[in-house]
């Protein structure tokens, strides 16, 4: 069963960069992707809000392969800066589970 | 045969709403011959001003001493043409209704002959119980202008105050030895951040500077007699000294009990499961980091509906199906003295909210918001799979699903599970046997109507409000507090109040006292009296309500109600088949 993390929710809660409270769960951004994830930003953004590293870390690939291209932002109806949530996650991800920073 | 009378008939077209099924020109026509009847008109509208001065003038030439008014339901124009009767000084008493309408031309729009056929039975059952009628008064009785307030929380507080700036005086009666009910622990309320405990200190600081109103704690009510207007109330002082008051109202504010969970309902009794008022508490006296059992505490579930909106179950064989209404706001809004905390300490603590419906009605609604995008956590937990909360290890589990992952199942480790416990209908079983004021399925005091008479109760003169009528919030509490002043005002500032005379009658020579009228009446309007050897039973006028359970179960025809008199039923089923006996 997946654990929740205070580590993460606690990052993502400080943080000034990631924010999708405003997300209803609609799906736009999933039908406009150019990449057809598999994993939709609403359910990775849940993962992060709630806290589920594991969950996060298995999303890796995606993650990173993702092209910053906007197209999902742009549609978001909640007006949830989706880049912007993934450049945090890299970052959080580099440091905390690649070492880099 | 009675006595000749001078009836007037009036039947009404409603505009058609009568007219278009029953020929009211005929049904006027069938009865203008009867020995009684002076005149049979029809009108377009009878209730219109026009019509009403019409037949106030016939009332007046003809010296017309019966009024039969077949029109719409009496409900809705009963105290029209009661009101018109006593402009042209004909006994309200001596107008009898038919309802033509409801009755009749709107329940038989597929048969005309047949309506009208009926229409016609109607109006002759309704000159035939008009023959019978007698003058009769209503019953007029002096009111008393003082008030006995039953609580001092917030509601009893604020409503002792009102009363008493109305000029009334006011015995505000409180059980506990400290005023202000569950106030004094709410620590900081939303979504004005004041602290209950300075919002009793300011009703306290008016009650002790008004010159109307006597507080007195650690009383409790112990008797009443009387009826509405002049009630005897005896309470109980501490120290084995009671008190006897006269009083023409009372209020009852006695509030509500909070819910406490079942042992095993959501960890109930385990370490760190509390109700939301410890939590709320424990905020209150911090002046920095939470910390619970000398842990620092950094995750907080709180779990809402516990102990509302509950369903029928093994586990659960008397539920609380209401909703208490006040604990998504709490909870919510501590979510955002949480938020506050943060900031000033700068330690995140992460809050899962789990919930079934988010309920932060009205003006409330931006709290859900504030607290959402402050970063609390919102799961919604379904009542067919709630969420578990276990121990192990000394460290708190909380195992939930959450929808928006597609039910995959999370496990929070939590230092604190907060219970979001709702209302209970407070036990006050010495109070209830004194004031025998009913009580709704939920437990809670009954009003008359939910939406259209709230404060009031089926007791004439005790009127109820806040929490001890249902789940409230304190604005809300505070409201039907006041509309309770409102009603009380309204009945004793005038000085005296009228009581319809339609009520139950004894017959002395009939009756032997069986007390079978007394099991039937809802209302304690019988008592028993002696007169000579015999023991009778009396009717309390300001008690009887004339709704006739007691008719019925007497054995010997000895007691009847004003209005409905045997008689006059008698002679309506006579005077309604007369058409089928002459065929």
């Amino acid at each position: 069963m997946p654990k929740v993390s205070s580590k993460l929710a606690a990052a993502v809660k400080c943080s000034e960069e990631f924010n999708a409270d405003a997300c209803m769960h609609c799906g736009t951004c999933t039908a406009v992707c150019p990449m057809g994830y598999e994993i939709l930003p609403r359910k990775l953004f849940r993962y992060v809000q709630v806290g589920l590293e594991d969950k996060v870390k298995e999303n890796i690939s995606s993650i990173y392969s993702c092209l910053l291209c906007g197209m999902c932002s742009e549609n978001c109806p909640a007006e949830v800066n989706i880049p912007e949530n993934i450049r945090f996650l890299r970052k959080y991800i580099n440091e905390n589970e690649f070492n880099l920073s | 045969m009675a006595q000749k009378r001078r009836i007037g008939v009036y039947v009404c077209y409603c505009g058609g709403n009568i007219s278009d099924y029953v020929n009211v020109e005929e049904v006027a026509e069938a009865v203008r011959n009867d020995p009684n009847v002076i005149v049979s008109k029809t009108h377009m509208f009878t209730c219109s001003d026009a019509a009403q001065q019409e037949i106030i003038d016939e009332i007046q030439a003809e010296k017309l001493d019966g009024l039969v008014i077949a029109s719409c339901s009496p409900k809705l124009h009963m105290f029209t043409f009661r009101g018109m009767s006593k402009r042209a000084d004909l006994n309200q008493y001596q107008y009898v209704h038919v309802n033509l309408r409801e009755q009749c031309s709107w329940v038989h729009t597929n048969d005309k002959t047949g309506a009208t056929k009926k229409g016609i039975s109607m109006v002759r059952a309704g000159i035939a119980k008009c023959v019978l009628t007698v003058p009769l008064n209503a019953i007029r009785i002096e009111t008393k202008p003082r008030v006995l307030v039953v609580g001092a929380g917030v509601s009893g507080m604020r409503a002792a105050i009102s009363l008493a700036d109305m000029g009334l005086a006011v015995f505000l009666i409180e059980r506990e030895a400290e005023v202000g009910g569950w106030a004094l622990q709410t620590g900081k309320m939303g979504p004005e951040a004041q602290e209950g405990t300075d919002v009793v200190a300011k009703l306290l600081a008016r009650i002790n500077q008004h010159e109307n109103i006597m507080l007195h704690t650690q009383a409790e009510v112990i008797g009443k007699s009387g009826n509405i207007g002049d009630f005897n109330v005896s309470v109980r002082l501490p120290g084995d000294e009671s008190l006897s008051l006269n009083v023409g109202a009372i209020v009852v504010t006695t509030g509500f009990e909070p819910y406490t969970p079942e042992p095993d309902e959501f960890g109930w009794n385990a370490p760190g499961v509390i109700p939301l008022k410890d939590f709320r508490q424990m905020l209150a006296e911090t002046d920095g980091s939470l910390v619970y059992n000398g842990k620092p505490v950094r995750d907080v579930a709180f779990i809402y509906c516990v102990g509302s909106r509950q369903s029928k179950s093994e586990s659960c064989t008397e539920p609380n199906t209401y909703c208490s209404r006040y604990c998504c706001m709490a909870t919510t809004y501590t979510a955002t003295l949480l938020h506050d905390l943060e900031k000033k300490t700068g330690q995140p603590v992460n809050q899962y909210h789990l919930y079934r419906d988010v309920r932060t009605y009205g003006a409330l609604e931006p709290l859900y918001e504030k607290a959402r995008t402050g970063g609390a956590i919102f799961l919604r937990w379904d009542p067919s799979d709630p969420p578990k909360v276990s121990t192990e290890a000394g460290q708190l589990t909380v195992k939930a699903k959450d929808h928006l992952l597609d039910g995959e199942e999370l496990e929070i480790g939590a230092d604190l599970v907060v219970l979001a416990t709702g209302m209970r209908p407070r036990e006050n079983a010495t109070l209830n046997d004194v004031l025998k004021i009913p009580e709704s399925k939920d437990g809670f005091y009954n009003e008359i109507h939910l939406k259209l008479r709230p404060v009031e109760t089926m007791i004439d003169g005790v009127f109820i409000a806040g929490t001890a009528q249902g789940p409230k919030t304190l604005a809300e509490s505070v409201a039907s507090a006041l509309a309770a002043v409102a009603k009380t005002g309204g009945l004793l500032m005038k000085g005296y109040v009228d009581l319809e005379p339609l009520i139950a009658k004894v017959d002395p020579d009939k009756c032997i006292w069986c007390g079978e009228c007394l099991k039937a009446c809802p209302y304690g309007a019988i008592e028993k009296i002696n007169v000579g050897e015999k023991e009778i039973a009396f009717v309390i006028e300001s008690m009887c309500k004339g709704a006739g359970p007691c008719v019925p179960v007497c054995p010997h025809d000895a007691i009847e109600i004003e209005g409905f008199r045997d008689d006059q039923i008698v002679a309506m089923i006579d005077a309604s088949i007369k058409e089928l006996e002459e065929k």
